[in-house]
């Protein structure tokens, strides 16, 4: 397995940087604030988890990070750059060449095999993967006898470690994973939570999931939690009871 | 239920809009052709009526045989005297009005290239029904008037120079009147007007009238003058009141221009064909998409008929719509279409656009029942939605039942279509039947072959995405896919082209044919180096160009060909020709299958030589008699002693010697004169002196050597043809429209995924592009059916024409064009849905179900 990334001294160590970040939906009295003043920063290769009970702003903070969302205010530098201010082609090229996604309902081409939608970014940029590591990387998702089925062929568990490898694929600066486990059974879930933390601690993978399973986020190295539009929590996540514990305390 | 139905087509607004559209195009196609032909009826009857208003009583000669150009024999000014005499007549005067030629001093055109001009006498009192808007009749020789519109489109002013051109040699007059007829528009038509005596001059007919004009003195009326006047004047003639004369005329334009309205309406049945395409696609998509609200208001209590009648109201209410919309459209299409003819060079006359209650009753029937019975199978299926789809998604499963009865009805419907074609081809009926009979099985075919397409979608989609997947990779790949992910889909999107692309297919390989063996029969028959004919391609040439032309040097022989229409006594109307036996065999050579050129060298006034085809389908042959009635009603026998093969219908179904012509079928007007140079003489040289001749002297005459005659026919089935095309275009465009309309509703079927294509990556430009390459697949799967299918009906129909000399040959570089076009045809399909692609909202698509 190819080493990707160790985190180099002469780097920040700090890859996304989020400053006084607000979001406001709508105008008026029906205004929402999903958002308030967030300062959050996420380092290299570590796996970050997000909670928060339901609109607790949680997924808007990834939408922004990932720069499929704007700000009202504050600023996003990824990877070195600022994003705030970038126009939709700038972004398109950002979120293929630096980002990678994992969605809660795995979002496959359904036309496409397993292999081709796991290679799906490199193809929309133009490029070749590199054989070995895409061998590898297949290997290491368990899907190496299931290359070419489509996903209507391939267990919800299967589809998503898809996802999870389309994600990994082009060895991005950050993958993004929105609830990767919420539509999976407990056995999936763990696999792909497996798979997760491997990328971190075997490739140097940089993982930041919006969760609200505690287990999940009990796989993290840190948790962020968010309430009402504001950071409310940050540190080690501890166990998954310590995590559960903390979930009630933000309800 | 029905707000349901009103609030679902509001909540898929482009939807609807694109539905209606296609109706729209159908039934004013509809509409505006029946408007267009009953405003060019109605016009003509206000030429007639007009022209006849202070007419009481018109003389004609009977024309027994009626001709294809219309012309009505003349006959003898000495019927003028008796009809003087008769008691009541208080004015009577002989009339001419033979169609001519009209030049500027710079020897340009004036009026529509196609449309009649008329060289007219002055009639004396209150017969005269043109009015003078300037200036005043002409008194003299070298005067003459014209109607102001002609004036005005060619800028002539009074005093300017008019040249005419009859039968003798073009003339200059002074011009010195401007006329007009009440208020009637003659479209391209003209009128010039000249004195009785040189009218009858420059026509060929002195000592002869076209009409003679009778007016009553008070107290007299029409009908008492007519029952005198029969007495005195011989059965040869008609004598008809004024009124009775303009309905007549009118009733021969409304006979002629049916055929021309049923030929329009053809063209508005194949764009309703294509539109239904497009309704059942539509319907069937959204009827899917809609399951879960189905299955909802099932949950809920709504009854089968129910939701089957809310499915029938919305297609009720586009129905309605669109008809009404189509319409009013019908009025500006009129307007388009009679454009569209004045471009080419028939300008029809015209007048307020005419509405008749048919055309209201029709078009909207039409629209509403088309958009009724496209869209019943897809409400049919909504009523099959069980109450379970509310809860989770159910893909209605395609029952193997489903699929065997669909194949087996794409055989019966392609089979019975064949063999309706063929019987209509070959199965001996008359041309009206068999021509019924072969749309009715093309429409069978193209039904059959739609069905049966869904499964040559893979195939052609594999086949037309491989180039865009070799230089475009992803976006490319993914289009392909796309298409071949609901086979029927694509497949319904693109029959709809398929149907407009296989006519026109059709009708190129048709024309490729026709040009092909006009020009090879040219090759073939014409042993003349020059051909002297109208400018207009088809009218007769002036009396006194043929015999100008012998005189030029270098000119060796001169013969020229006549044509007149004979009813052959116990069977049809015929076309006959007239040759001069002694010349004919130097210009002309005739593939003979009975008898040598020496038969027709020997030609008798009493013999004939026929076609063979002609000679087969009335099963007569060498040795039979042949007995013909001309158009004024004289008749004439002719002994059988040759047959030729005439290919390119140059003769007819046969021919007779130039003297007989005139004695019995009245006509010495020569349509086309050859010529054969003298030994040694330079084609380019004569032709160059012939030409001179020609501009100075007959106008008229275009003097062309073999190449420049193939190109001039040419050029006419070309003009033919660009017509065609226009009208078949309707029928594309609506197929864009199917085209993007099945588009925008796959993307919103799979908004997520381009959420998430997005969200990884993908740029706006990569989703265009990936839409425009789906819609350009999907076109190119209708152009490749279409051009099959049009070639194949090329080939069948064509075949009973083989005998007669007509070859196939494929217009190979049309037919790649073709391709290219519709190729171009998706993008242009593509642009909206695309754009909405592209500019879909990467949250709310991914957030999408």
């Amino acid at each position: 397995m190819e080493q990707a990334t160790v985190p180099d001294p002469g780097q920040p160590q700090e890859i996304v940087v989020a400053t006084d970040l607000s979001r406001r939906f709508g105008e008026g009295d029906a205004a929402v604030d999903a958002l308030r003043d967030v300062t959050v920063s996420f380092e290299r290769g570590r796996f970050s988890a997000i909670m928060g009970p339901s609109g607790s702003g949680k997924s808007t903070l990834m939408h922004i990070l990932a720069g499929l969302d704007r700000p009202t205010a504050g600023s996003v530098v990824l990877d070195g750059t600022e994003i705030t201010g970038l126009d939709d082609g700038d972004l398109t090229k950002l979120r293929r060449d630096k980002l990678g996604f994992i969605f809660q309902f795995f979002n496959l081409i359904p036309v496409l095999t397993a292999e081709e939608n796991i290679v799906l970014p490199l193809s929309i940029a133009g490029r070749k993967p590199d054989p070995e590591w895409l061998d590898g990387l297949i290997r290491t998702v368990g899907l190496d006898d299931r290359r070419t089925h489509r996903p209507n062929e391939l267990s919800g568990g299967q589809q998503q470690r898809v996802a999870v490898a389309r994600a990994l694929v082009s060895k991005p600066a950050v993958v993004f994973a929105d609830e990767p486990t919420g539509n999976l059974d407990s056995k999936a879930s763990a696999d792909v939570l497996r798979l997760l933390r491997h990328a971190v601690d075997d490739f140097g993978q940089t993982v930041v999931m919006v969760t609200h399973d505690p287990e999940a986020a009990a796989v993290g190295d840190r948790l962020v939690a968010l309430r009402d539009g504001r950071l409310v929590h940050d540190a080690a996540p501890g166990s998954a009871e310590e995590v559960i514990e903390l979930t009630k305390q933000l309800a | 239920m029905p707000r349901l139905a009103l609030k679902s087509l509001w909540a898929r607004k482009v939807r609807a809009l694109t539905t209606t559209l296609a109706v729209f195009i159908g039934v004013a196609l509809v509409a505006g052709s029946y408007i267009l032909t009953d405003t060019i009826d109605a016009a003509f009857g206000d030429i007639f009526s007009e022209s006849l208003k202070g007419t009481d009583v018109v003389i004609t000669s009977k024309d027994i045989v009626e001709q294809d150009s219309g012309e009505t024999p003349d006959f003898s000014a000495r019927l003028l005297g008796p009809v003087k005499r008769v008691p009541g007549v208080a004015l009577a005067s002989g009339a001419i009005f033979t169609p001519g030629g009209f030049f500027d001093e710079q020897n340009d055109a004036i009026g529509a290239k196609f449309a009649p001009k008329f060289i007219a006498s002055v009639l004396p009192g209150r017969l005269e029904s043109l009015t003078y808007v300037d200036g005043g009749p002409p008194k003299t020789a070298s005067e003459a008037t014209i109607d102001k519109a002609a004036a005005d489109d060619a800028g002539l002013q009074i005093g300017d120079r008019l040249k005419i051109s009859g039968e003798r040699r073009v003339k200059s007059y002074r011009l010195v009147g401007l006329t007009e007829l009440g208020n009637a528009s003659f479209g391209g038509a003209s009128i010039a007007q000249l004195t009785l005596p040189e009218a009858q001059r420059e026509t060929g007919k002195v000592g002869r009238f076209d009409q003679i004009s009778v007016a009553a003195a008070p107290g007299v009326t029409p009908r008492e003058l007519q029952a005198r006047i029969k007495r005195v004047v011989p059965d040869s003639v008609r004598v008809e009141t004024g009124q009775e004369n303009a309905d007549r005329q009118t009733s021969d334009i409304k006979d002629n221009l049916s055929f021309f309205t049923i030929a329009l309406l053809v063209f508005a049945g194949v764009a309703l064909f294509v539109g239904a395409f497009l309704i059942f696609n539509t319907f069937s998509i959204t009827i899917a998409q809609r399951v879960r609200e189905f299955g909802l208001l099932r949950t809920l209590g709504a009854s089968r008929p129910q939701i089957l009648g809310s499915v029938i109201a919305e297609a009720l209410i586009i129905g309605v719509v669109g008809s009404l919309a189509g319409l009013a459209g019908g009025i500006g299409f009129a307007k388009g279409i009679g454009a569209l003819f004045d471009a080419i060079g028939f300008g029809l006359p015209s007048t307020a656009a005419v509405i008749a209650t048919r055309t209201v009753i029709v078009s909207i029937a039409v629209g509403v029942l088309v958009t009724l019975v496209s869209s019943l199978m897809p409400a049919l299926r909504s009523t099959r939605v069980p109450p379970m789809a509310a809860l989770r998604e159910l893909e209605e499963p395609r029952s193997r039942r489903r699929v065997a009865v669909y194949a087996g009805l794409a055989a019966l419907l392609s089979i019975g279509g064949l063999a309706l074609v063929l019987y209509g081809l070959f199965g001996g009926l008359s041309s009206g039947d068999g021509a019924k009979l072969l749309g009715l099985g093309a429409v069978c075919v193209i039904l059959g072959v739609s069905l049966f397409s869904s499964r040559l979608v893979r195939p052609l989609a594999s086949l037309g995405g491989w180039p865009l997947e070799r230089l475009r990779g992803l976006t490319g790949r993914l289009a392909r896919e796309n298409t071949q992910r609901k086979p029927a889909r694509t497949a319904a999107t693109a029959a709809a082209l398929m149907i407009g692309l296989a006519l026109v297919t059709f009708v190129a390989v048709f024309a490729a044919g026709i040009k092909g063996s006009i020009a090879s029969a040219i090759d073939r028959n014409f042993q003349g180096e020059l051909v002297l004919q109208n400018t207009d391609g088809f009218s007769p040439i002036p009396r006194a160009a043929a015999p100008a032309a012998r005189k030029v040097p270098g000119v060796g022989t001169v013969s020229s060909l006549r044509t007149s229409q004979a009813q052959v006594i116990g069977d049809g109307k015929e076309k006959i020709s007239g040759l001069d036996p002694r010349t004919a065999p130097d210009v002309l050579s005739l593939d003979w299958q009975k008898g040598s050129p020496d038969t027709l060298r020997r030609l008798r006034d009493d013999q004939t030589i026929v076609d063979q085809a002609f000679a087969d389908s009335n099963g007569v042959d060498v040795g039979d008699r042949l007995r013909l009635l001309g158009q004024a009603g004289r008749r004439g026998s002719y002994r059988i002693v040759g047959e030729v093969k005439d290919t390119a219908d140059l003769l007819g179904s046969a021919v007779i010697t130039q003297r007989a012509m005139a004695r019995n079928l009245d006509q010495t007007d020569d349509t086309f004169a050859f010529v054969k140079l003298a030994p040694g003489a330079d084609p380019a040289a004569v032709q160059g002196r012939l030409k001179t001749m020609a501009d100075r002297l007959f106008t008229t005459v275009d003097v062309l050597n073999q190449q420049e005659l193939k190109d001039n026919q040419e050029k006419q089935i070309d003009t033919l043809l660009n017509l065609i095309y226009a009208l078949l275009s309707l029928a594309v465009i609506t197929s864009l429209f199917g085209i993007a309309n099945t588009l925008a509703l796959s993307i919103h079927e799979r908004t997520r995924e381009l959420g998430m294509l997005r969200a990884i990556g993908m740029s706006r430009r990569q989703v265009r592009a990936m839409i425009r390459y789906e819609a350009v697949i999907t076109a190119l799967i209708g152009a490749a059916l279409g051009l099959v299918l049009g070639v194949i009906f090329a080939a069948l129909i064509s075949r009973p024409l083989a005998d007669e000399g007509f070859t196939l040959s494929y217009p190979v570089g049309t037919l790649a064009l073709l391709v290219v076009l519709a190729g171009l045809a998706g993008v242009l399909a593509a642009i909206a849905p695309a754009r909405r692609a592209s500019r879909l909202d990467v949250l709310e698509a991914l957030a999408y179900e």
